[in-house]
């Protein structure tokens, strides 16, 4: 009881024993919408949100502050100055109440837990300490970045014999020990300049070329101390010591890549990687980043960009493992992203859609290269958490690896006669980009899609009617539809009738005028811009999409917290009221763009 | 009423035991507002869901008074098991070694029975929770509880009902319940903090109840 208590109570503070006291003395009582708590209320004290919303108002009815769930408020009280005069719950809500005496008295009795609650105004900043990111990387020890393989040898060994130590061992120094005692380093630049521009013979000793007594740090230094001494006097190396002994090196790239928190250098250690477990056991610590992103107020759509970016940046690297298995391509080729990673639109838990588009020339006889390329980078994507496609929408398929005049075939025959498949497809298939390769392959293969669906009106409308299939969750009265039963019961699916729809809408009126973009904002920023779109409406569906999308990051970081899998089912029941009527709002203007989209491609038809 | 009746057919056989004194507290009464109820929020762990084969392995319970929980009211008891607690321990994780040192069943009911005095019982599926009570009053003082219950479940059901909804059964577990009412989640297998998750649950329902009385 106290551990759970401990865990949904803003009590970390408080010994043992105060906690005990605290527990007994807790009433909870439940308050339906509406219900007002005043200064004359009885059971004053402190009131704790379990759940539900609670709105704090001045005297003068203005609004102090909006409360959710884990956050605290005393109404009224002796210095009611500090206090707001009512609490209004917004949304029925579970209250703890820890009565006013037994708070004062632990106030009284624990700095730490009278801190906590001194004011109403440092609630804020424990609003922030909570989602505090955690501790800057350049604050770390030293000890934890630097490299402890270290290559060293002797001041008599050769500079030859130093210099193919370190090519072997792919380091970029050496340190030279002399009766176990450190005497010199020997870097990279000092075979360069004091040896090879010298036209020093290649049997000299390396002490002398070495630095002699180079200087050394202590492991339990900060990164920032050890950046701080190695930019003043412009090392590059560093010998690091632990209890006065030689412990390990740290050079200017470990300390670069000790910011792990930073998304571009996880790119880049990416594209270090030798294996897929490698880059599968950096991207173990995605969901992590991805919380500390949206805790950072990272918006919805700036996560999506780095996920894509990381997602292409994986892609990439196994391509690149798996050239350097088979030999280099016999022909001109393109790895392509279809879907959601076309779109830059990715959250966490995609999978995998892509394929392959061959330059006409490629021979029969060098099939087999292109798939077992196919076969190595998909199985890597899946190891590395981009699981198989279930429509089998994967360059491993077939019909998804093929020269681009036949991928042009495709495109006429689906234009042509838009049987419900096709047109099915033709939503993953219509967003496209090149990822590795001949980018030009994939411009060729997009050109004769616009070409083909821009002057058919057929086609449009059949892709319009695929739209107008999947409506927004909104029924009479604006109220959420929910799915009725199952796993999900409840909750309503974000991805399926919110983003998909949406993007089906962009996508739609995209093809119909040849815009090229792909991402669905920059389609609606095009279709805006060339007037295909008024501006209000192009900016509601972008407003609509930021929404529904920051909803759907939001609840699969309340997932990962839970330590459930994310994925795209939300209760809208379980949302502040305002977040619920912006969602609310978001579907109803993609309902108004689905009946404009009726009148435009399916006048007559329906 | 009825209950005092039936009460009288077995008084002779608990005279003395904790039972009577529970049963000697005025029952509280049944038209009184239900904000201002005296409740005691119960729930029980088993080694079987058959009665007649399983043990009670431990009680929770805590007081719903003024319309609201006390928390300082809360127990959780072990009862000492005869038949071991089995493949059930990998439910509510009380092994046979947690109840070694549990006390008597008949301590523990004999507590349970002083706090429940004139208050209403309450149980989410009660039916189960009051088969196993029963058979141990029956084995301890020889007669059956017979105490004033109300059913979180059955509650939510005529809700449910009231307002033309299909009810699949698992819309009725505790989990489910709670969610209608934008309760959180609750994730523990503990006789207390379930007891404590069906108190919270009983208190929104009677909020809900007495809120539309209001309006209409």
């Amino acid at each position: 009881m106290a551990d759970f208590l401990r865990q949904t109570l803003p009590f970390q503070e408080l010994p043992a024993a105060a906690l005990e006291e605290a527990l007994s003395a807790l009433r909870i009582s439940y308050h339906v919408q509406g219900s007002i708590l005043e200064a004359a209320s009885p059971h004053p004290g402190l009131r704790i949100v379990r759940s539900g919303a609670v709105d704090l108002r001045d005297r003068d009815n203005t609004l102090l502050d909006r409360l959710g769930e884990g956050e605290s408020f005393v109404v009224g009280g002796p210095d009611s100055s500090q206090h707001p005069a009512r609490a209004i719950v917004i949304e029925d809500a579970l209250l703890y109440l820890l009565p006013a005496a037994t708070f004062h008295r632990l106030r009284q009795q624990n700095r730490a837990f009278d801190r906590h609650f001194s004011s109403q105004r440092s609630r804020h900043l424990r609003r922030a300490a909570r989602h505090r990111p955690p501790g800057n990387a350049l604050q770390q020890k030293l000890r934890d970045s630097m490299s402890t393989a270290l290559l060293t040898v002797a001041g008599s060994d050769s500079v030859q014999s130093v210099a193919r130590a370190m090519a072997k061992r792919r380091v970029s120094s050496a340190l030279v020990l002399e009766n176990d005692r450190l005497a010199g380093i020997v870097t990279d630049r000092d075979l360069r300049v004091r040896c090879v521009a010298e036209a020093l013979p290649s049997s000299t000793p390396v002490a002398a070329i070495m630095t002699p007594n180079p200087e050394t740090i202590d492991a339990g230094s900060s990164l920032f101390d050890t950046l701080l001494l190695m930019t003043r006097r412009g090392y590059h190396h560093l010998p690091v010591t632990e209890d006065g002994r030689l412990a390990g090196m740290i050079t200017t790239s470990d300390l670069i890549l000790a910011r792990q928190d930073d998304p571009v250098y996880l790119v880049q250690h990416i594209s270090r990687q030798d294996s897929a477990a490698g880059i599968r056991n950096l991207l173990t610590g995605l969901p992590q980043l991805v919380l500390q992103w949206q805790q950072a107020d990272m918006r919805a759509q700036q996560v999506s960009r780095i996920l894509t970016a990381i997602t292409d940046a994986v892609t990439v690297r196994l391509i690149q493992l798996a050239e350097a298995k088979l030999g280099p391509a016999p022909a001109a080729w393109c790895w392509t992203a279809f879907g959601s990673q076309a779109r830059a639109e990715q959250l966490l838990g995609a999978d995998q859609d892509n394929g392959m588009i061959l330059a006409d020339d490629a021979a029969p006889e060098h099939a087999p290269w292109f798939a077992a390329l196919a076969q190595e980078v998909c199985a890597g994507l899946n190891l590395c958490g981009y699981p198989y496609c279930n429509g089998e929408v994967m360059a491993t398929t077939d019909s998804w690896r093929q020269p681009l005049a036949r991928w042009q075939d495709t495109v006429r025959r689906w234009t042509a006669s838009p049987s419900p498949a096709a047109v099915m497809r033709v939503s993953i298939f219509f967003d496209l980009r090149a990822i590795y390769g001949d980018a030009g392959l994939c411009t060729a293969l997009q050109a004769t899609m616009l070409q083909q669906a821009s002057n058919n009106t057929i086609f449009l409308a059949a892709l319009a009617a695929n739209v107008l299939d999947s409506r927004p969750p909104l029924g009479i009265f604006r109220r959420f539809v929910v799915e009725r039963d199952g796993e999900h019961r409840d909750a309503v699916d974000l991805k399926k009738r919110g983003v998909l729809p949406l993007t089906d809408i962009a996508r739609l009126h995209s093809l119909a005028h040849r815009i090229e973009a792909v991402n669905t904002e920059e389609r609606l920023q095009a279709l805006a811009r060339e007037r295909h779109l008024a501006m209000g409406d192009s900016r509601n569906l972008a407003d609509a999409l930021h929404c529904i999308q920051q909803q759907r990051l939001q609840q699969q970081c309340r997932q990962l917290l839970r330590g459930d899998k994310p994925d795209n089912f939300l209760n809208p029941r379980g949302l502040p009221t305002m977040a619920r009527e912006q969602l609310r709002d978001a579907f109803t203007i993609i309902d108004q763009a689905q009946a404009a989209l009726r009148l435009t491609y399916r006048a007559g038809l329906d | 009423m009825w209950l005092a009746l039936r009460r009288l057919r077995w008084a002779r056989r608990v005279a003395a035991t904790p039972l009577q004194a529970c049963w000697r507290q005025p029952l509280p009464d049944r038209h009184r507002d239900w904000r201002a109820g005296s409740f005691l929020v119960c729930d029980g762990e088993m080694s079987s869901l058959d009665p007649a084969r399983g043990e009670l392995l431990s009680l929770g319970w805590v007081a719903i008074a003024n319309g609201a929980i006390e928390l300082a009211s809360a127990r959780h008891q072990l009862l000492a098991s005869e038949r071991g607690v089995g493949h059930s321990a990998t439910i509510h994780q009380i092994t046979d070694r947690d109840l070694a040192d549990a006390p008597a069943p008949a301590t523990a009911m004999a507590a349970l029975l002083q706090a429940a005095a004139g208050r209403v019982l309450v149980f989410h599926h009660a039916r189960l929770d009051l088969a196993y009570l029963n058979r141990l009053s029956h084995r301890l003082y020889g007669a059956p509880l017979l105490l004033p219950v109300v059913d979180t479940l059955e509650l939510e059901r005529a809700r449910q009902q009231r307002r033309g909804h299909p009810i699949p059964a698992a819309a009725l577990t505790l989990q489910a319940c709670r969610a209608r009412y934008g309760l959180p989640a609750h994730g523990a297998h503990n006789a207390l903090l379930d007891a404590l998750a069906t108190a919270e649950l009983l208190l929104a329902q009677i909020a809900h109840r007495s809120n539309r009385r209001g309006r209409t």
